[in-house]
């Protein structure tokens, strides 16, 4: 389910954590549907359990995941952290954005840039939302 | 839990394991870290009750392993100079564990050592190193025990086989709590699998902490200030444990999560910053220090 990269120095569970997020916000990983066990996903991975209970934890305090007791976890509704992703984007965007001005780097230059990205991302992925909507749409799951 | 208390142990004199404090936690994997001679065996033949300590005691849930002979049943030690009786084979050795520990489950062992590809009727002495310890492996898991104490049991196996143990430790930890205790050299290897790593030196415990507290707490940062002097970041609550000057370009060893260090490093305004993890050597190296030692050459 997913790939562990053995060079990268952060901790293990912090790239369970980032992993499992990423399926969750490109919505591979549905709404409701079960986490792999803790059992399952170690053995998998050839890790230690604690690790992954760990990550399962920080998923849950993310608001990713929600636990039921003696099942398992299950991914949350993703809608509200998809916004918080959105947000988040948008807020490195502008700190690049004003890096690239006092570069003086053109503003036709740069939507000239931000064009090229959304066509090779067409030609890849339809299911991406259009940049132009970063309201979101759909109702907010909030518990 | 196995609680260390201050044992030693000398050999003809020479002291292979001095006043060493320890606690190992229930269902974790922890990591002994440390050069040949260091004395990562001498301890796991302790802590098995194989060796009693000259000085000091280990206590496995409570009781006396060298005193109380019934809290062996309660682990499986896989030394490295493999142990069998002459001209035995798996099934022989098999008879001898089901006597040993009561919970030893015979169709699992069977079932492993088909897995492993081993032959039950085949001599153990015509194993290869491998094979042995991949022998040893799948019966310290089918002796069901609470603890599994492994010295060196990685070195040797090939890839796959590292792989498939991992994932038999894994199942055995979520199943039934099994705690692993791995004694090693390669630190690349421990890194991955274990909670806690204590890392020994002439005989003494340097450092024992939980992995992934130490990762958390200690950054390496790369930065080059706007104006060429740097504030005083100890007053500010951020501990630098080592800083590194190269023209104008400073690297520095921080203590922090790496929040708090972004957020404080990000004030400074910067020309540019960079915050990158460290790996366990270079914490090794970081935490070493700081006590004095200087382990760069100490660890493979």
């Amino acid at each position: 389910m997913i790939a562990l990269d053995y060079r990268d120095p952060r901790p293990i569970y912090e790239q369970v954590v980032q992993k499992l997020a990423d399926l969750i916000l490109a919505g591979v990983l549905q709404e409701n549907e079960q986490l792999p066990s803790v059992r399952g996903l170690a053995s998998e991975l050839s890790i230690n359990p604690n690790t992954i209970q760990r990550a399962y934890a920080e998923l849950d305090r993310q608001g990713y995941t929600y636990t039921v007791k003696g099942k398992g976890s299950f991914v949350a509704g993703s809608e509200p952290l998809r916004e918080k992703r959105r947000n988040e984007l948008l807020k490195e965007f502008r700190l690049l954005a004003a890096g690239a001005l006092q570069a003086e780097i053109s503003m036709e230059r740069l939507i000239g840039e931000l064009e090229s990205v959304r066509q090779e991302m067409s030609g890849t992925d339809k299911n991406r939302e259009s940049w132009g909507d970063p309201t979101g749409k759909g109702e907010n799951h909030h518990d | 839990m196995i609680e260390v208390k201050n044992i030693s142990k000398q050999f003809d004199g020479y002291p292979a394991v001095q006043q060493m404090n320890m606690t190992i936690g229930d269902s974790s994997v922890f990591g002994l870290i440390g050069t040949n001679g260091s004395g990562k065996s001498t301890f796991l033949r302790m802590a098995a009750g194989v060796l009693r300590p000259d000085e000091g005691e280990i206590l496995i849930d409570g009781a006396l392993v060298w005193e109380e002979p019934g809290v062996k049943q309660k682990l499986f030690f896989i030394s490295d100079d493999a142990f069998f009786f002459q001209n035995a084979a798996p099934k022989d050795m098999e008879e001898f564990y089901c006597k040993y520990y009561p919970d030893f489950d015979r169709s699992r062992f069977e079932e492993m050592l088909r897995a492993f590809g081993l032959d039950r009727g085949r001599k153990l002495r015509a194993f290869s190193k491998g094979m042995k310890k991949q022998f040893f492996i799948a019966a310290g898991l089918a002796a069901n025990t609470k603890y599994l104490l492994c010295d060196e049991t990685f070195d040797g196996l090939d890839p796959v086989m590292r792989q498939a143990a991992k994932s038999l430790f894994a199942e055995a930890m979520t199943d039934r709590g099994l705690t692993v205790v791995l004694a090693s050299h390669n630190l690349r290897e421990l890194e991955d699998i274990c909670d806690s790593v204590g890392l020994l030196h002439k005989g003494g415990v340097l450092l024992s902490k939980d992995l992934d507290d130490m990762k958390e707490n200690l950054h390496k940062v790369q930065i080059v200030y706007r104006d060429e002097s740097p504030k005083d970041a100890d007053a500010d609550g951020i501990e630098i444990v080592r800083e590194e000057t190269r023209g104008r370009l400073h690297t520095l060893i921080v203590r922090g999560t790496a929040q708090e260090t972004q957020q404080y490093f990000n004030a400074l305004e910067p020309v540019f910053f960079e915050l990158i993890p460290l790996s366990l050597e270079e914490i090794f190296i970081s935490e070493t220090e700081v006590a004095g030692y200087d382990i760069k050459n100490l660890l493979a």
